[in-house]
């Protein structure tokens, strides 16, 4: 097929006929220019039908031929819903149509047409509402009728951006009126950022006489020699609280989309109006064109739209489309002159294409083209979004703002009317103005913000809008013609549906829209809004201003999920040893943000190596705080359940910490360095958030108490040495004297290891082992972790994994917060009473303890140590504890692991404190099978060397 | 988002700072009913209008501070910030 | 002593068309110092040079010493010791990083949300915020006329930090120096 319905060059054209494109569609290769869009392209190839309907699978041509074409929407490559009307072709793509079964020619749905009544408004929930149980059947067939392209799961996902902005003045419509504001605003000193939809700036000059087109050319300029940071084809999809505009980009050179968050000090609000379809019967046929879908085709384009045209005329551009169309050759049949009372009923025609045009009058018109110009819609969405409620005017057959704003300016069409003179003055008046009251917020955020230049003058006025309002342009009510037609094309709803729906007592503009889901469609009510209110006023008897408007909400125009979704950031925390588990055969696993090895390929086996030689753990994850000050006895002993006033110079002490509803927070370890100097531990997860509940305890209760609170996590690199031969080990590393006596259980030392200065030891014992925690400077974690390895290799030093330590704990019967306790166990279920001292005169926590010690123990639950009769069964963690030989639910199991040290399964779990005593049966109700276990309760929570012995040894 | 205004930093990002919300004082927790310790774990006001409110600055200064905030209309009020809603009304 | 490690650990091999550039200082000697008296005479937001080496005023109540470890000794003479003051060896606990390019400015826009211009964060401003999701100190610290930052984060984050950087810095011709 050759390019058949090109034109011979136009002024005004953007193609460049010098660069053809070759691409296909639906098959069958076709040429068309760099600068075509899609459709303009496949216009210019003389195709017709472009897609088929949503319900219906009606055949649709191109109505608006732009973004907003809601008939459009073409498959490109793997890319599915693309908007051809907008999207510009590139050489070697693939279009192909959607929603077409088995070809778009001939569509077997199509019949869907002819039982249409069977389909109407709220067709869905009507029908497949009863029996639910069908549901599922229900879904599978109507799934082969959804509309919409098809998704490649094995596509690769685009470089998808987002930045962050922060200009003075962010103009939404790159027309005359955006166009003049930005560069007012830009001469007035402001940042300005133009955001254009389209492809080109100039708005609808692009489309006009010889004159409009020069115009649009000139401002262009002006606007680059002004400094005008300018984005095409790009959207304000949404504006936001305290001025927070969203941009999607779509022309950025290095990403598929961009996301841009501007924090703009003005908005101006400048996007033009979008022209609105005519309800009347065969509307949605291929060959009814809106005016401006024909000015553009013809002058941007040069594609010929048609060749006998009937033009149904309510404005001067109903006109001037009538006026090209001649111009170029096209047979004008006749212009329905809308504001002298003519009218058309329907348009007639085959499968393909409108044939004739049925007049009020009863005659009837052979046309293959007919153009519509029944006036406009003003998108008014930034401004509801900004608080405004725009106003209906009948007497110009559209909305208009209402609110005074702030921060929120509008000009150009939006705004009024006028001839072009008068629609930039307004706007070179409203940038002028949005520079003056950016320049006040300029000063207000410079001023109070601690870092930034000093502002040397004082803050001016708010500015006052003393700009000269634009007039209003006469425009007949052109909302439906005496018979029933397509209202929201995208979703295929007819006027017949909405005075249905209305009948049916959905007659609130907000409920008739979700109901029949006119204007929720991708073009987001932007065609359909205005004629589903004139519709439903004239259903309920009422004006349009009685009905009111639904309320636009972001986006603006559709986003793409890669485009809302950006460039994920996915924080990745390592510790200095990092490198060394990465070529040591590490497992990994993700604990928060943390990567950490779970093992080394034998978590059994290394928790053997360390019951019998030694092994070592990094542990750099645990959270460190260094604390600072005379006052630091007085917040640990805020913060935690015991007491510390009386911890020596070199003593560590365990502490469990809650919160005010005496809910266990956090545990962890704090040793005293010196005098007024301590070093705290948290759990990993927990580092964060001690941090700030430290913090808010600190600043907010007590700002007379002198601490100083300092993270140090990732300051020092923290490694465990633990087991029988661990003492040995490190004594090869430090001169530091390691024997029993002269560094016992719970104390600290400081000194060189590895002949790394300021390092940290002490001597605790989550494993149950002896171990030595030392922390060391991280620059040098990863040196002390190999010498320790190095020096070990006669004693069978091996490292463990989180696993391994895991197992080791629960054999110890250690609970971990979170794991074990949940956000409802309370300090005195967790089976440390001796920590819990009532006779501190404050701690957090400690009413909630106090009361439930007095009466509330009979009802909370307790931590206890589990094991089941057969050894060899391991209960999934939160299997289900009830009463022997009953269905009663008394508890969970929360840890359980098969004990390599005692060969048997161990368990850690919740149950009643009626139940919490040594020797109690229970039973275990196993996943998934249900079979039922015999368990006990032990006395202590240690499965292993409950005394203690090894790690004091 | 919101503009909060940090007495420190000046405006920032809400993004940048952790609501901790209604600002509330703690009672003597050794003279506290347990009706009214629990009124302090549990309730709060809720209004839609002017409210005092706790925010600390998790990405910024990462201080505490109170700041009265109109729910309704998202505006902040001075003390600490002179202005109120830095970007004007809207 | 062995020789410091830092956090980034990756090789990268240079662009030599680049016009941006990026470098890891981790090595540099920190020194922090928490007071209730004002320190250096700068207040929250501001930095001075104190002979070889920076100061900055990282908190209301935080002032941070950057350079040699010579020069951070020196500067450290003139720490007001009165009042509630504690001065804490930071080296270890921050990957450092700087970021020089006349576009500098442009690459953290798509990463941070704060605003870059002269008149908020002119030279010698000192900010934190979220940059790529990770909490950074961030100095405005000019080399030779041409844009520069110094980006500190917790150490454990700084090779995310870092790859995070040269991928945003990527648009820009990023190298690493």
């Amino acid at each position: 097929m050759t390019q058949s319905h090109r034109l011979n060059p136009q002024p005004g054209e953007v193609i460049d006929r010098s660069a053809p494109l070759n691409f296909t569609w639906n098959g069958k290769r076709l040429t068309g220019f760099q600068g075509d869009t899609i459709a303009s392209a496949l216009m210019a190839n003389g195709v017709e039908v472009v897609s088929r309907s949503m319900k219906y699978h009606r055949p649709r041509g191109y109505m608006t031929a732009d973004f907003w074409d809601p008939n459009g929407f073409v498959q490109v490559g793997d890319e599915p819903n693309v908007r051809s009307g907008h999207r510009q072709l590139t050489s070697g793509i693939t279009v192909d149509p959607q929603n077409v079964w088995p070809s778009l020619d001939y569509d077997v749905k199509a019949a869907n047409g002819l039982v249409g009544r069977f389909l109407s408004a709220g067709f869905y929930y009507k029908t497949f509402m009863k029996p639910a149980a069908l549901w599922p059947a229900f879904e599978k067939v109507l799934a082969t009728f959804a509309p919409g392209g098809s998704v490649d799961l094995d596509s690769t996902p685009g470089y998808y951006d987002k930045r962050y902005s922060h200009p003075d003045v962010l103009v939404a419509g790159g027309g005359p009126a955006g166009m003049a504001a930005a560069i007012a605003a830009a001469e007035s000193g402001a940042r300005v950022m133009l955001v254009e939809h389209e492809h080109q700036l100039g708005g609808h000059l692009r489309w006009g006489s010889t004159a409009d087109q020069a115009s649009a050319r000139q401002l262009a300029e002006s606007v680059a020699a002004a400094g005008v940071e300018v984005l095409t084809d790009s959207t304000v999809t949404g504006r936001y609280e305290d001025s927070w505009v969203a941009v999607s980009q779509r022309s950025h050179a290095h990403a598929v989309e961009r996301l841009i968050k501007a924090r703009a000090k003005v908005l101006i609000v400048a996007p033009g109006l979008i022209e609105r379809p005519y309800v009347f019967a065969g509307n949605d046929k291929p060959g009814v064109m809106l005016s401006g879908a024909v000015r553009r085709s013809i002058a941007m384009y040069a594609t010929r739209p048609g060749s006998r045209a009937v033009v149904f005329s309510g404005n001067a551009d109903g006109d001037a489309a009538a006026i090209d169309l001649e111009r170029v050759g096209v047979d004008v049949a006749a212009v329905i002159d809308a504001r002298s009372g003519a009218n058309i009923v329907e348009a007639h025609g085959g499968a393909k294409r409108v044939s004739s045009v049925e007049l009020a009058d009863g005659s009837s018109i052979d046309a293959d083209l007919l153009v519509v110009a029944a006036g406009w819609t003003a998108p008014t969405s930034l401004l509801n979004m900004a608080g405004d409620r725009p106003v209906y005017d009948a007497s110009c057959a559209r909305f208009f703002p209402s609110a005074t704003i702030d921060n929120v300016l509008s000009c150009g069409g939006i705004a009024g009317d006028g001839n072009f003179d008068e629609i930039v003055a307004h706007a070179q008046a409203t940038g002028r103005l949005a520079a003056e009251r950016a320049a006040a917020v300029q000063h207000r955020l410079q001023a109070r913000t601690a870092r930034s230049a000093p502002v040397e003058f004082a803050e001016p006025a708010w500015p006052a809008d003393v700009r000269s309002p634009l007039g209003r342009d006469a425009h007949p009510e052109l909302f439906q013609s005496s018979t029933v037609g397509m209202v929201d094309f995208s979703e295929d709803v007819s006027s017949k549906d909405l005075v249905l729906a209305a009948k049916e007592g959905y007659d609130s503009v907000e409920l008739l829209k979700r109901f029949t889901t006119a204007t929720m469609g991708p073009s987001q009510g932007k065609l359909e809004t205005v004629n589903t209110v004139a519709v439903l006023a004239d259903a309920r008897g009422e004006t349009i201003e009685e009905v009111g408007t639904t309320v636009w909400r972001p986006p603006y125009a559709p986003i793409s999920l890669g485009g809302l979704a950006g460039r994920m950031f996915n924080p990745h925390r390592v510790s200095s040893i990092h490198p060394w588990h990465e070529s040591n055969g590490q497992i990994p696993i993700q604990v928060a943000a943390w990567e950490r090895p779970e093992h080394y390929g034998n978590p059994a086996g290394e928790v053997t190596n360390t019951r019998t030689n030694v092994g070592i753990i990094d542990v750099s994850p645990l959270g460190k705080l260094d604390l600072r000050g005379p006052d630091v006895p007085k917040l640990l002993n805020l913060l935690y359940t015991n007491k510390w006033s009386k911890l020596p110079i070199g003593g560590v002490r365990y502490g469990l910490m809650c919160a005010e509803d005496g809910v266990v927070l956090d545990d962890g370890v704090t040793g005293r360095l010196g005098e007024h100097h301590y070093l705290m531990t948290t759990t990993s997860s927990g580092a964060a958030r001690v941090w700030e509940w430290a913090e808010n305890w600190l600043q907010t209760e007590h700002p007379d108490w002198q601490v100083h609170i300092t993270p140090v996590t990732t300051a020092l690199s923290s490694i465990n040495i633990a087991g029988p031969k661990s003492r040995e080990l490190l004594s090869r590393l430090t001169s530091i004297d390691l024997s029993r006596e002269a560094f016992p259980y719970m104390t600290l030392r400081t000194g060189i290891v590895a002949g790394i200065d300021d390092c940290i030891m002490w001597r605790i014992g989550f494993t149950g082992e002896l171990s030595y925690e030392v922390h060391v400077p991280s620059g040098y974690g990863l040196h002390v972790w190999q010498a320790l390895i190095d020096a070990g290799a006669d004693l069978g030093v091996a490292p463990f994994g989180l696993e391994a330590q895991r197992i080791m704990r629960l054999e110890k019967g250690h609970f971990i917060v979170g794991q074990d306790t949940d956000g409802l166990t309370l300090a005195v279920s967790a089976g440390v009473a001796s920590l819990i001292k009532l006779d501190k005169d404050d701690f957090v926590g400690k009413t909630e303890l106090a009361w439930a010690l007095a009466d509330r123990m009979h009802e909370l639950p307790q931590v206890v140590a589990i094991q089941t009769a057969a050894p060899t069964v391991v209960p999934t963690e939160a299997t289900q504890i009830v009463r022997p030989g009953t269905n009663e639910i008394l508890g969970r199991i929360t840890s359980s692991r098969m004990s390599p040290t005692l060969g048997r399964s161990i368990c850690m779990g919740q149950v009643p404190s009626s139940l919490a005593a040594g020797g109690t049966a229970l039973e275990l109700v196993l996943v998934p099978d249900g079979r039922r276990v015999a368990a006990t309760v032990l006395d202590t929570h240690a499965h292993f060397d409950p005394e203690g012995a090894r790690l004091r040894a | 988002m919101l503009l909060v205004p940090c007495p420190y930093c000046g405006p920032r990002n809400s993004s940048d700072l952790r609501h901790v919300g209604e600002a509330i004082s703690r009672p003597d927790p050794n003279a506290a009913s347990p009706e009214q310790w629990r009124s302090y774990l549990y309730l709060r006001d809720n209004v839609a209008d002017w409210n005092v409110e706790t925010w600390y600055c998790t990405r910024g200064c990462r201080k505490y501070f109170k700041v009265e905030r109109n729910t309704a209309t998202n505006e902040f009020r001075d003390p600490p910030m002179p202005g109120n809603k830095i970007g004007g009304k809207a | 002593m062995p020789e410091f490690e830092s956090a980034i650990i990756k090789t990268y091999a240079p662009n030599p068309g680049a016009s941006m550039f990026l470098s890891d200082e981790s090595a540099t000697t920190k020194l922090l110092v928490r007071s209730d008296q004002a320190q250096f005479g700068l207040v929250f937001g501001a930095s001075s040079a104190v002979g070889e080496a920076l100061i900055c005023a990282t908190r209301p109540d935080e002032w941070l010493i950057l350079g040699s470890e010579p020069a951070v000794d020196a500067a450290a003479a003139g720490i007001d010791s009165g009042g509630f003051t504690n001065v804490i060896p930071f080296t270890h606990g921050r990957s450092l990083f700087r970021l020089t390019g006349a576009h500098a400015a442009g690459l953290l826009e798509k990463i941070c949300g704060i605003d870059w211009s002269d008149a908020m964060t002119p030279e010698g401003a000192v900010t934190s915020a979220s940059v790529a999701l990770t909490t950074c100190d961030i100095i405005r610290h000019d080399r030779n006329g041409i844009r520069s930052y110094l980006l500190m984060c917790d150490r454990s984050f700084g090779q995310y930090l870092f790859d995070a950087l040269l991928d945003a810095g990527d648009e820009f011709g990023i190298s690493v120096e």
